[in-house]
Protein backbone atom coordinates (compact mmCIF):
# COMPACT_ATOMS: atom_id res chain seq x y z
CA UNK A 1 0.00 0.00 0.00
CA UNK A 2 0.92 3.92 -0.99
CA UNK A 3 0.19 6.22 1.97
CA UNK A 4 1.45 9.99 1.04
CA UNK A 5 0.24 13.01 2.51
CA UNK A 6 -1.73 15.65 0.44
CA UNK A 7 -3.47 18.80 1.57
CA UNK A 8 -7.29 20.20 0.34
CA UNK A 9 -7.55 21.20 -3.04
CA UNK A 10 -4.43 18.57 -4.27
CA UNK A 11 -4.18 15.72 -6.54
CA UNK A 12 -4.20 12.28 -7.04
CA UNK A 13 -3.17 10.78 -10.22
CA UNK A 14 -3.89 6.36 -10.83
CA UNK A 15 -2.51 6.54 -13.91
CA UNK A 16 -3.31 8.84 -17.06
CA UNK A 17 -7.12 9.01 -16.18
CA UNK A 18 -8.31 8.78 -12.60
CA UNK A 19 -8.16 11.69 -10.69
CA UNK A 20 -8.65 11.77 -6.91
CA UNK A 21 -9.10 15.29 -5.62
CA UNK A 22 -9.07 15.89 -1.98
CA UNK A 23 -11.31 18.85 -1.76
CA UNK A 24 -11.90 19.55 1.73
CA UNK A 25 -11.46 18.37 5.33
CA UNK A 26 -14.15 19.30 7.75
CA UNK A 27 -13.72 17.42 11.49
CA UNK A 28 -12.85 14.10 10.80
CA UNK A 29 -14.71 13.83 7.45
CA UNK A 30 -12.63 14.13 3.91
CA UNK A 31 -14.54 14.91 0.96
CA UNK A 32 -13.10 13.48 -2.20
CA UNK A 33 -13.79 14.24 -5.95
CA UNK A 34 -13.55 11.05 -8.43
CA UNK A 35 -12.84 11.30 -12.01
CA UNK A 36 -12.70 8.26 -13.86
CA UNK A 37 -13.20 6.78 -17.26
CA UNK A 38 -17.02 5.84 -17.70
CA UNK A 39 -16.40 2.21 -18.31
CA UNK A 40 -14.73 2.20 -14.28
CA UNK A 41 -17.24 2.10 -12.02
CA UNK A 42 -16.97 3.90 -8.47
CA UNK A 43 -18.14 2.89 -5.02
CA UNK A 44 -18.26 3.34 -1.82
CA UNK A 45 -16.38 0.03 -0.32
CA UNK A 46 -18.83 -0.77 2.06
CA UNK A 47 -21.35 -0.80 -0.36
CA UNK A 48 -19.35 -2.69 -2.90
CA UNK A 49 -18.74 -5.03 0.15
CA UNK A 50 -22.24 -5.77 0.84
CA UNK A 51 -22.99 -6.13 -2.77
CA UNK A 52 -20.76 -9.15 -2.99
CA UNK A 53 -21.81 -10.38 -0.34
CA UNK A 54 -25.16 -10.42 -1.90
CA UNK A 55 -24.11 -12.16 -5.44
CA UNK A 56 -22.41 -14.74 -3.94
CA UNK A 57 -25.00 -15.96 -1.79
CA UNK A 58 -27.54 -15.33 -4.68
CA UNK A 59 -24.71 -18.04 -6.51
CA UNK A 60 -24.88 -20.48 -3.88
CA UNK A 61 -28.92 -21.21 -5.05
CA UNK A 62 -29.67 -24.34 -6.40
CA UNK A 63 -32.97 -24.47 -8.87
CA UNK A 64 -35.06 -26.74 -6.19
CA UNK A 65 -34.59 -23.83 -3.34
CA UNK A 66 -36.87 -21.54 -5.26
CA UNK A 67 -40.51 -21.52 -3.93
CA UNK A 68 -42.06 -22.20 -7.91
CA UNK A 69 -40.85 -23.87 -11.11
CA UNK A 70 -38.24 -21.43 -13.36
CA UNK A 71 -38.31 -23.95 -16.10
CA UNK A 72 -41.00 -26.33 -17.56
CA UNK A 73 -40.51 -29.97 -16.06
CA UNK A 74 -43.12 -30.94 -18.35
CA UNK B 1 -27.42 -18.30 -36.24
CA UNK B 2 -24.44 -19.87 -34.13
CA UNK B 3 -24.83 -20.76 -30.63
CA UNK B 4 -22.57 -21.35 -27.94
CA UNK B 5 -22.70 -24.04 -25.75
CA UNK B 6 -22.61 -24.05 -22.16
CA UNK B 7 -22.74 -27.15 -20.02
CA UNK B 8 -24.46 -25.46 -16.64
CA UNK B 9 -23.85 -27.63 -13.55
CA UNK B 10 -27.61 -26.34 -12.64
CA UNK B 11 -29.63 -27.18 -15.58
CA UNK B 12 -27.43 -29.71 -17.99
CA UNK B 13 -26.78 -28.53 -21.32
CA UNK B 14 -27.89 -25.15 -22.22
CA UNK B 15 -27.68 -24.10 -26.39
CA UNK B 16 -26.82 -19.83 -26.19
CA UNK B 17 -28.07 -17.99 -29.21
CA UNK B 18 -25.26 -15.24 -30.01
CA UNK B 19 -27.82 -12.27 -29.45
CA UNK B 20 -29.20 -13.97 -26.18
CA UNK B 21 -25.56 -13.43 -24.29
CA UNK B 22 -25.13 -10.73 -22.39
CA UNK B 23 -21.66 -8.03 -22.11
CA UNK B 24 -21.11 -7.16 -18.91
CA UNK B 25 -18.20 -4.86 -19.27
CA UNK B 26 -17.38 -4.42 -15.78
CA UNK B 27 -19.10 -7.93 -14.50
CA UNK B 28 -20.77 -8.27 -11.37
CA UNK B 29 -19.64 -7.49 -8.41
CA UNK B 30 -17.52 -10.00 -6.66
CA UNK B 31 -18.02 -12.63 -9.53
CA UNK B 32 -15.55 -13.33 -12.01
CA UNK B 33 -17.71 -13.42 -15.13
CA UNK B 34 -18.25 -10.99 -17.89
CA UNK B 35 -20.76 -12.95 -20.30
CA UNK B 36 -24.04 -14.09 -18.61
CA UNK B 37 -27.42 -14.88 -20.17
CA UNK B 38 -31.11 -15.60 -19.00
CA UNK B 39 -32.39 -19.09 -18.16
CA UNK B 40 -36.07 -19.56 -18.03
CA UNK B 41 -39.09 -18.16 -19.12
CA UNK B 42 -41.08 -15.34 -17.51
CA UNK B 43 -44.25 -16.95 -17.99
CA UNK B 44 -42.94 -20.34 -15.52
CA UNK B 45 -42.38 -18.22 -12.37
CA UNK B 46 -41.21 -14.73 -11.57
CA UNK B 47 -37.71 -16.71 -10.88
CA UNK B 48 -35.00 -16.81 -14.08
CA UNK B 49 -31.65 -17.71 -14.03
CA UNK B 50 -28.75 -14.97 -14.38
CA UNK B 51 -26.20 -17.78 -15.46
CA UNK B 52 -22.32 -17.10 -16.51
CA UNK B 53 -21.38 -18.22 -20.19
CA UNK B 54 -17.91 -18.40 -18.45
CA UNK B 55 -18.44 -20.42 -15.83
CA UNK B 56 -20.77 -23.02 -15.72
CA UNK B 57 -21.42 -23.89 -12.12
CA UNK B 58 -22.04 -19.80 -12.01
CA UNK B 59 -25.50 -19.07 -11.96
CA UNK B 60 -28.15 -16.48 -9.72
CA UNK B 61 -31.78 -16.36 -9.58
CA UNK B 62 -32.94 -13.10 -10.52
CA UNK B 63 -36.36 -11.57 -10.94
CA UNK B 64 -38.46 -8.47 -12.24
CA UNK B 65 -38.43 -6.06 -9.00
CA UNK B 66 -42.10 -5.21 -9.72
CA UNK B 67 -43.03 -8.42 -9.99
CA UNK B 68 -42.59 -8.28 -5.62
CA UNK B 69 -42.01 -4.05 -5.09
CA UNK B 70 -44.75 -2.61 -7.30
CA UNK B 71 -43.73 0.97 -6.68
CA UNK B 72 -40.06 0.20 -6.85
CA UNK B 73 -37.71 2.89 -8.45
CA UNK B 74 -34.29 2.90 -9.35
CA UNK B 75 -32.58 6.37 -9.44
CA UNK B 76 -28.77 6.24 -10.88
CA UNK B 77 -26.02 8.89 -10.30
CA UNK B 78 -25.57 10.82 -13.31
CA UNK B 79 -21.65 9.13 -13.68
CA UNK B 80 -24.06 5.16 -13.82
CA UNK B 81 -26.50 6.62 -15.85
CA UNK B 82 -23.96 7.30 -18.33
CA UNK B 83 -22.54 4.28 -18.00
CA UNK B 84 -25.49 2.01 -18.48
CA UNK B 85 -26.78 4.17 -21.47
CA UNK B 86 -29.93 2.55 -21.37
CA UNK B 87 -32.09 2.62 -24.07
CA UNK B 88 -35.51 1.65 -25.31
CA UNK B 89 -35.05 -2.12 -24.63
CA UNK B 90 -34.00 -2.08 -21.08
CA UNK B 91 -34.80 -4.83 -18.38
CA UNK B 92 -33.87 -4.38 -14.96
CA UNK B 93 -33.87 -7.12 -12.54
CA UNK B 94 -32.87 -7.88 -9.21
CA UNK B 95 -30.82 -10.96 -7.57
CA UNK B 96 -32.33 -13.38 -5.42
CA UNK B 97 -30.92 -14.97 -1.96
CA UNK B 98 -32.40 -17.94 -1.33
CA UNK B 99 -33.36 -19.63 1.60
CA UNK B 100 -34.64 -21.99 3.75
CA UNK B 101 -37.67 -21.08 4.41
CA UNK B 102 -40.21 -18.33 2.46
CA UNK B 103 -39.38 -15.53 5.41
CA UNK B 104 -35.36 -16.00 4.26
CA UNK B 105 -35.73 -14.96 1.01
CA UNK B 106 -34.63 -11.52 -0.22
CA UNK B 107 -33.67 -9.29 -3.28
CA UNK B 108 -30.64 -7.09 -3.48
CA UNK B 109 -32.84 -3.74 -4.06
CA UNK B 110 -29.89 -1.53 -3.76
CA UNK B 111 -27.74 -3.07 -6.84
CA UNK B 112 -30.65 -3.85 -9.45
CA UNK B 113 -29.08 -5.36 -13.10
CA UNK B 114 -29.53 -3.09 -15.66
CA UNK B 115 -29.63 -5.40 -19.40
CA UNK B 116 -30.20 -2.65 -22.34
CA UNK B 117 -28.48 -3.61 -26.15
CA UNK B 118 -26.99 -6.51 -25.09
CA UNK B 119 -24.84 -5.09 -22.26
CA UNK B 120 -25.31 -5.49 -18.81
CA UNK B 121 -24.27 -3.44 -15.64
CA UNK B 122 -24.76 -3.71 -12.05
CA UNK B 123 -25.46 -0.12 -10.68
CA UNK B 124 -25.71 1.21 -7.16
CA UNK B 125 -29.50 2.68 -6.50
CA UNK B 126 -29.46 6.38 -5.30
CA UNK B 127 -33.24 5.80 -4.17
CA UNK B 128 -34.66 5.76 -0.50
CA UNK B 129 -36.02 2.37 0.67
CA UNK B 130 -33.80 0.47 -1.43
CA UNK B 131 -32.36 -2.18 1.13
CA UNK B 132 -29.53 -4.77 0.15
CA UNK B 133 -31.74 -7.11 1.79
CA UNK B 134 -35.58 -6.36 0.88
CA UNK B 135 -37.77 -9.47 2.01
CA UNK B 136 -39.26 -11.09 -0.77
CA UNK B 137 -42.28 -12.62 0.99
CA UNK B 138 -43.24 -10.14 3.80
CA UNK B 139 -45.74 -12.20 5.17
CA UNK B 140 -44.03 -15.11 5.65
CA UNK B 141 -42.04 -12.53 7.11
CA UNK B 142 -44.56 -11.32 9.87
CA UNK B 143 -45.30 -15.38 10.17
CA UNK B 144 -41.83 -16.33 11.24
CA UNK B 145 -40.84 -16.75 14.62
CA UNK B 146 -37.91 -14.92 14.26
CA UNK B 147 -38.29 -12.22 12.30
CA UNK B 148 -35.43 -12.04 9.54
CA UNK B 149 -33.66 -8.31 9.03
CA UNK B 150 -34.09 -6.44 5.99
Amino acid sequence: MLIITRRPGEKIMLGDDIVVHVMEIVGNSVRVGIQAPRAIPVYREEIWNAVRDENRAAADAAPEDLPVPTKNDA
Amino acid sequence: MSTLTVESTRFGTLEIEADAIIEFPAGLIGLDSSRWTIVGEITDGPFQWLHSIDDPSLALPVTSPWAFFASYEVELSDEETERVDAGDDTVVYVTVRAGSELSAFSANLRAPIVISGGRGHQVINEAKDAPVRAALFPEAVVAAPQPAVA
